[in-house]
């Protein structure tokens, strides 16, 4: 997780720590800025690592 | 001078069909509103995106869609094949208002656009109502509607998962393992939009079907970094390559024009590498589904008069319910011959993805549910005037395909039912004579208090 920001790490562990919908993070961050929750999504997608369950949640592909 | 997007938000105004919201509102929160208004909503401040707004709900009614088109509601499928027999090509322009502003490499950033959230299953904020061209050596120029899921500044998603011209060209470039470039517009004037939707056939131009409709040609300008042309009065655009992976990217779910939540897709991405807009952008947010199913409605109605033309029947009405999504259903009412009610259920179920055709007398006012549900009464014997055709081509998001069982990029099949209801061959029209009131002609109630 070196060079991502702190909220992209924390989108990331909540996706680790249970899969969730997109609009479930969004929920959780909705003191952020959209344009700034956006950037952090986008760190998290640039990882690869996101994958999806059958309902479309969102998981972390384990490394 | 041709219309443009906010030539029609204008129009909407006038006629009272549009409210202007002014307080700050966040981006996240349009979709919830737009759907609760009876109006199109135009926002003149969205937090955290100074100089933007954004309005959506444009064409929610038929109504809209008919104030669009400088027509009624019931003839919008006449005047969008009026305007499709006179296509008017579009003339270049060097400069123009969608790339007053031009942001290239660092400055490429979709956050910095206001992307929406439309639904709470979606897979990440959508932007639909999209003007999507590209070009293939061989085929030419392709304009088609698709929507984007967003991935980060610079990716996203692009749904090519049914077939369409732009498929095709994407797998063209794919089978050299090459990218294929594209430009999508946003805010548009409903009459691009409509071109843009139409199966229009691979040779012809979606510009000069939108010049058509307009009655005058449609000024494109070149983008400024693919070679590509894109409508001059545009608010937004976005310019890149959709990358030569094929169909392997998470997409979706979107809340669907099925108006029912999708599923989640293996797509294709779409790499932005510039983005053009005026000083003032308007972001177009297309809602979900009633906007699209509305679009949808006048070109699946256009195409069910060309198929019945091309058959030689004479049409008197169609209709597209929004029921089936302005899609999957077409009811036509015909001046029948004998045998032309099968031959008009036939030509009718030849169009597109249509699953379902009705085809009725031209006494009955296919408007009205009543009288069209009298036709299928007593017109129909279902051992005589049902057809049913397997094994045609289907839609993914009708989930009663299964399109589940299907691999990553496999096109699924539907069957194909037609009810021919007119009066059936041998039936004397006395049979079906409607009831009159006696002296109906002689009196007239407005006269009596």
């Amino acid at each position: 997780m070196t060079g991502m920001t702190a909220l992209a790490q924390q989108i990331m562990r909540a996706v680790r720590d249970r899969p969730q919908q997109f609009s479930e993070a969004v929920d959780a961050h909705r003191d952020v800025p959209w344009p700034q929750f956006l950037r952090a999504w986008g760190e998290v997608r640039a990882l690869n690592r996101l994958e999806r369950d059958e309902d479309g949640r969102y998981h972390l592909k384990d490394v | 001078m041709k219309k443009s997007l906010r030539d029609f938000l204008g129009e909407l105004e006038t006629a009272g069909e549009l409210r202007v919201i002014q307080n700050t509102v966040d981006v996240r929160d349009v979709s919830a509103l737009i759907s609760q208004s009876k109006r199109a909503l135009m926002f003149n401040s969205l937090s955290d995106y100074p100089g933007w707004r954004l309005c959506g709900g444009l064409l929610s009614t038929r109504k809209r869609l008919a104030l669009a088109m400088g027509s009624s509601e019931n003839e919008v499928a006449m005047r969008f094949e009026e305007g499709l027999g006179r296509a008017v090509d579009p003339v270049m322009v060097s400069e123009a208002p969608c790339q007053e502003v031009v942001r290239l490499g660092s400055d490429v950033d979709l956050a910095a656009i206001p992307y929406p959230l439309m639904h709470v299953l979606d897979g990440g904020p959508y932007i639909s109502g999209t003007m999507v061209t590209s070009k293939d050596p061989e085929f030419g120029r392709n304009v088609g509607s698709y929507r984007l899921m967003y991935r980060t500044p610079t990716e996203t998603g692009i749904d090519l998962v049914s077939p369409s011209d732009m498929r095709f060209y994407y797998q063209r470039r794919l089978d050299k393992g090459q990218s294929l470039d594209i430009a999508v517009a946003i805010g548009v004037h409903p009459y691009e939009m409509l071109a843009a939707s139409f199966k229009a056939p691979i040779d012809s131009d979606e510009y000069a079907i939108a010049g058509g409709l307009h009655g005058e040609p449609i000024p494109l300008v070149k983008c400024k970094t693919v070679d590509l042309e894109v409508p001059a009065d545009a608010e937004i655009v976005l310019e890149g390559e959709i990358i030569p992976i094929g169909w392997t990217a998470d997409e979706g779910p979107f809340g669907e024009f099925s108006q029912i939540s999708g599923d989640v897709k293996w797509n294709p991405i779409f790499r932005v590498k510039c983005i053009t807009h005026r000083k003032d952008p308007i972001l177009y947010f297309l809602q979900m589904p009633w906007e699209n199913d509305w679009l949808c409605a006048p070109v699946t109605e256009a195409a069910g008069l060309l198929a019945l033309r091309a058959a030689s029947v004479k049409p008197v009405a169609i209709r597209a319910p929004v029921g089936s999504c302005g899609y999957w259903t077409l009811i036509a009412s015909i001046r029948k011959r004998p045998g032309e009610g099968k031959n008009a259920v036939l030509a009718l179920l030849s169009v597109s993805e249509v699953k379902l055709a009705i085809v009725t007398d031209e006494d009955i006012n296919i408007h009205d549910p009543d009288d069209l549900d009298w036709a299928l009464t007593f017109r129909v014997q279902a051992d005589r005037d049902v057809i049913v055709v397997d094994g045609a081509r289907g839609k993914h998001v009708d989930p009663s395909i299964r399109a589940w069982e299907l691999g990553k990029g496999g096109l699924p099949t539907t069957a194909k039912l037609g009810i021919d209801a007119t009066i059936p061959e041998g039936i004397p029209k006395k049979f079906y004579k409607r009831l009159r009131y006696y002296g109906e002609d002689r009196v007239k109630l407005e006269d009596f208090r």
